[in-house]
């Protein structure tokens, strides 16, 4: 019960706060208010215009590096009918590919090594001319080289390295098992300890050939299978897992091994097996038949390892100094090749004849900031003939852009990211805020995060509202909190209903008549008074009353939501939509929706505890309006004839709603083509000159 | 389960991946793509084409120059990750159905480690040939078998080849003709038991499956009859390697199997509507589509019709197979670009 009332009241304050969220939204996306430069949120997309530039040859690469950085142009394609790989720009953008090919390189193997040094400070270079182009290349080679040949070294000698580590471990785990063998085949003691060598094993070897190998565990229970199939259960498989972890020199992940020995009798099986060996990707090792041997090998091999690791060290301190230096620069790096690749994209959109002719949007008020940036392109590639920058007139579509900052932004891809309670997501989005410098120079966040990081605003204020709803329900993790005092009182109950202080003390339960119980010249000073929170009717208190508070905000909200779309209708002088849209919906919500919410506020004014048991069930009223019943109580004098009007002019809204805005544009549609039918048989065409 | 396959209750199962389906099915490339493949001048073109197409950036990573093996291998590696994909989310019955469609796989690549072991190729080469699609376990450990009897007990007893197989388990030693023999066998089984599979699932994936797996196994009569002609294959050995599934079945099969030169086979094919037409347009001389062009061709329509359909395993199959073709086309074009052979660039097959 608990619970569920917590999830109710949760949903209550996330609904209301809702309603304020979407408030915000519609007005910042689809509303049709005057652009105002000023104001926080702009209720339409920027004016755009079309605008053409003629760049010079030489110019045009700072130039529209300058119109890179300030982001302000939609670049057009003006060679729709050139394949990509045609176009005249095609070879630069593939070398960019080549050296973000280098860099994803440098930066994987900078990943795995050295995570830490991986720095970004958000820094943004300035877009590298032309020339720059081939000093990063060379560096980006030259770079590529030295890493991949100090990689090279290093899985050699880290294979290498394995390769030793099996073979001790099998030199080491095979002990028990030759051993073991010795016992069954000769089951006489041997002596001591020391007299217990070769003669066992020399036994053995004329008459069972053995072969030894690692290989991976999962693969383990597949081989033994098949070894027991292919040699029909004549040989003989002895394992034993490897603890250590060994590290595969390829991938750098670490696999799980195991040792084994395998005993057999003759060569065909000696083939048999190595083949099945061989397809199990087992690594098969050679292992001395006595045991000073082996011990010897085991010395030797231990000596080897030890040799390898030094070189390993070396190698490895190698090449963590290549990317070190890398790893510094190398978010850097990717920012210039980046730009490099955008500029070339964009040159790849324009016409290319004598000048360099290319045409997309910008906003009408920034225009300014567009010549501003060609300027410094012209300077900073040295040319003195300026570039030119025409307004076009047209009348294609132009592209919907919002200016945001960081407040807007979150609206403008709104996330709906409900959770917690106010309290902890007001301080979760400050915390956020607060942090924004640092979280915004971390790049590649996981996309969870991302989706919240960007919604922090809109988290804050959720956080924000809820708070104020929880004062306004008095309830804080849905508990209520007496601060001022409750304005009930009991005194006065006992006083005027007859009850003692001994009744209170021996009923479980007693019903408060507000009428001598509450001291109405001084009310609980916000929100809920807490003494609903011991009440059993609580819930149902509280639900009438939330639901009442939403049903008016929401119907608010909407009306809000209508009105917007009438600033939408006027900006495009679209009276047909005025007339067959807005007018209807308008009449429409008031005549129901709004005559709820007037009903709502007559019913909170007018009924006060001494009348509250003629008080009518505002639902019920609103269904027996919709059924045409008379009411038990009326809440207002002449309600039926008010209901009845309000009904048939909701009604007669719907088809006016639905069918008049499809039957005028028919009707336009077939004057037109009448028009047009006659005008083409009757207007002579031109002649040409 | 027929009734139960359609509508709503199908996608409780599989919507997700019905839906993931026909996404990918959307990225297949156009006749506008290819008509923009045949223009490039290099491999680099071609990257840089496909690049704007759904295959994205899956050669940004490969250091130049390109080779058209390489293409192969990062082309198929990207089909093999959609499938797998898919297979890890599916559930009964629609993962079996999936486990089928990777059977085909196997029994190729069982055909060429065979063949290859046969020719004195070292394992571990044959594998990096093998389709991804079809690799299992036990797969590599075949250098050590030498007879089919072997072959089943060690390898592919462990297999769910294993009952495809049965009837190969007689044949008495692995020479290129026997392997044949294997290869036809193993895939006639797998063909009627898939045919056989998609009838008990029932509904509309019985409908679109048993239609492309008559052709399937038609395809293959005809083709085995072609292919034998001249060979010590007897009449009567080559009718056992008829799938029984197809719509040739068992008149047309009787008449394949007595046969004796194509235009005995095209007589036959005469007889069915469908398949008359494709004989019709083949031809050998310069210009004429081949008939396995013709019978391509009928494959990818089969498998663009069955995406007509909602509710059903069969786009699972078909994408597999329309993938596998695109494939094929993207390759056949690298290798016209690599070997700057352009005369017969535009043999490939459009699939929308």
């Amino acid at each position: 019960m608990q619970l569920c009332v917590v999830r109710l009241l949760l949903l209550h304050v996330l609904g209301t706060v809702d309603q304020f969220l979407i408030f915000f939204t519609r007005s910042a996306r689809d509303t049709g208010m005057a652009n105002n430069r000023n104001c926080g949120i702009s209720f339409r997309s920027e004016k755009m215009s079309r605008i053409q530039l003629f760049l010079q040859h030489d110019a045009a690469y700072a130039c529209i590096a300058e119109f890179g950085e300030i982001g302000l142009i939609e670049f057009s394609d003006l060679n729709l009918s050139v394949n990509e790989f045609q176009r005249k720009y095609i070879n630069e953008v593939r070398r960019c590919d080549e050296m973000e090919r280098k860099l994803r390189y440098v930066e994987k193997e900078a990943q795995k090594c050295i995570p830490e040094e991986i720095r970004d400070m958000g820094e943004d270079p300035e877009t590298p001319m032309p020339s720059e182009m081939f000093d990063l290349e060379l560096q980006f080679e030259r770079l590529d080289d030295e890493l991949r040949e100090a990689n090279s070294n290093k899985e050699t000698l880290s294979k290498n390295k394995l390769e030793l580590m099996e073979l001790l471990q099998i030199l080491r785990e095979t002990q028990g098992f030759f051993a073991d063998a010795e016992i069954a085949l000769n089951p006489a003691p041997q002596g001591s300890e020391e007299g217990h060598t070769d003669p066992g094993v020399d036994a053995l070897s004329p008459k069972f050939g053995f072969i030894t190998g690692v290989i991976s565990r999962e693969r383990l229970a597949s081989f033994e299978r098949m070894l027991w199939r292919a040699c029909r259960g004549n040989v003989f498989l002895r394992q034993a897992a490897i603890d250590l972890p060994l590290v595969d020199p390829v991938s750098g992940e670490v696999v799980d091994k195991c040792v084994f020995v395998i005993f057999f009798q003759g060569e065909q099986l000696r083939t048999k097996v190595k083949k099945i060996c061989e397809g199990y990707k087992a690594t098969m090792y050679p292992c001395p038949d006595s045991q000073s041997e082996r011990k010897d090998m085991a010395a030797g091999v231990l000596t080897r390892i030890e040799d390898i690791q030094t070189v390993l060290s070396q190698t490895e301190e190698h090449q963590r100094r290549i990317l070190s230096g890398a790893a510094r620069n190398i978010r850097v790096w990717f920012a210039k090749v980046r730009k490099i690749k955008a500029v070339y994209h964009v040159l790849n959109l324009c016409n290319i004849q004598k000048a360099i002719v290319a045409e997309g949007w910008c906003p009408s008020n920034d225009i300014d900031l567009v010549h501003g940036a060609a300027r410094r392109g012209t300077e900073r590639s040295g040319t003195d003939i300026p570039a030119i920058i025409n307004t076009m007139e047209t009348t294609k579509t132009p592209p919907t852009y919002h200016k945001t900052n960081k407040f807007t932004y979150a609206f403008q891809a709104i996330v709906d990211a409900y959770f917690g309670h106010g309290l902890i997501m007001f301080l979760f989005a400050l915390w956020m805020i607060l942090n924004e410098k640092r979280f915004n120079a971390e790049k590649g966040a996981s996309e969870i995060w991302l989706t919240i990081y960007g919604g922090r605003y809109i988290i804050l204020l959720m956080g924000l509202f809820s708070i104020y709803t929880g004062f306004l329900y008095n309830d804080a993790f849905s508990k209520s909190v007496n601060i001022f005092g409750s304005s009930w009182s009991l005194e006065n109950t006992f006083t005027d209903m007859n009850v003692t202080a001994n009744t209170i003390l021996t009923t479980p339960t007693i019903q408060l008549n507000p009428i001598y119980t509450y001291t109405p010249n001084s009310p609980y000073p916000l929100g809920v008074d807490p003494v609903w929170n011991l009440s059993k009717n609580k819930i149902s208190f509280m639900n009438s009353y939330k639901m009442k508070l939403s049903v008016i905000l929401g119907v608010a909200q909407m009306m809000f939501g209508v009105f917007l779309s009438l600033a939408n209708h006027s900006y495009f002088n679209n009276k047909i939509n005025i007339l067959a849209e807005f007018i209807p919906q308008v009449i429409f919500l008031t005549s129901i929706m709004g005559y709820l919410c007037v009903m709502i506020v007559i019913k909170w004014i007018k009924f006060d505890a001494s009348v509250s048991a003629v008080a009518p069930s505002l639902l019920i009223t609103l269904i027996d309006m919709f059924l045409l019943k008379a009411h038990p109580h009326d809440l207002y004098a002449g309600q039926w004839y008010v209901e009845k009007i309000l009904l048939v002019v909701a009604v007669l809204c719907i088809p006016w709603m639905l069918l008049l805005k499809p039957l005028v544009i028919r009707a336009q549609h077939r004057r037109s083509r009448l028009v047009r039918g006659i005008s083409l048989r009757s207007v002579p065409i031109p002649l040409r000159f | 389960m027929g009734g139960g396959m359609s509508g709503p209750s199908f996608n409780i199962d599989n919507g997700y991946l019905e839906g993931l389906i026909r996404g990918f099915k959307n990225g297949i490339l156009t006749r506008n793509d290819y008509l923009n493949l045949v223009q490039c001048e290099t491999l680099e073109d071609l990257k840089v084409h496909l690049q704007s197409t759904d295959y994205g950036s899956f050669l940004a990573n490969e250091p130049g120059p390109l080779s058209v093996s390489v293409i192969d291998d990062k082309l198929r590696n990207k089909l093999v990750l959609e499938f797998q994909h898919i297979r890890n989310q599916s559930v009964e019955p629609l993962s079996t159905f999936l486990d089928y469609i990777t059977y085909s796989y196997m029994i190729d690549n069982i055909v060429l480690l065979i063949t290859g072991t046969l020719h004195q190729r070292s394992i571990s080469e044959l594998a990096a040939k093998c389709h991804p699609l079809g690799i299992f376990e036990q797969m590599e450990a075949i250098g050590a078998v030498s007879t089919p009897a072997e072959l089943y007990n060690t390898i592919i007893v462990d297999t769910p080849l294993a009952p495809f197989f049965l009837d190969c388990i007689f044949v008495q030693d692995l020479d290129e003709m026997n392997i044949e023999i294997i290869r036809n066998t193993l895939y006639k089984n797998y063909l009627e038991e898939f045919h056989n599979f998609c009838q008990q699932i029932g509904g509309i994936t019985a409908d679109v499956m048993c239609e492309i797996l008559a052709f399937e196994a038609d395809r293959r009569a005809i083709i085995i009859t072609i292919n034998s002609f001249g060979t010590e294959l007897t009449k009567d050995d080559r009718s056992k390697l008829y799938p029984c599934c197809g719509k040739l079945h068992p008149e047309g099969l009787s008449a394949l199997a007595r046969s004796d030169d194509y235009d005995q086979v095209r007589a036959v094919a005469d007889y069915y509507a469908e398949y008359k037409v494709l004989f019709e347009g083949a031809g050998n001389n310069p210009g004429d589509k081949t008939l396995e062009d013709k019978l391509f061709e009928h494959e990818v329509k089969l498998n663009v019709f069955s995406f007509l359909q909602q509710f059903h395993f069969g786009v699972f199959y078909s994408f597999i197979k329309l993938k596998e073709q695109e494939i094929r086309n993207i390759i056949w074009i690298s290798e016209c670009v690599a070997q700057r052979h352009r005369t017969k660039i535009d043999n490939y097959i459009p699939i929308f």
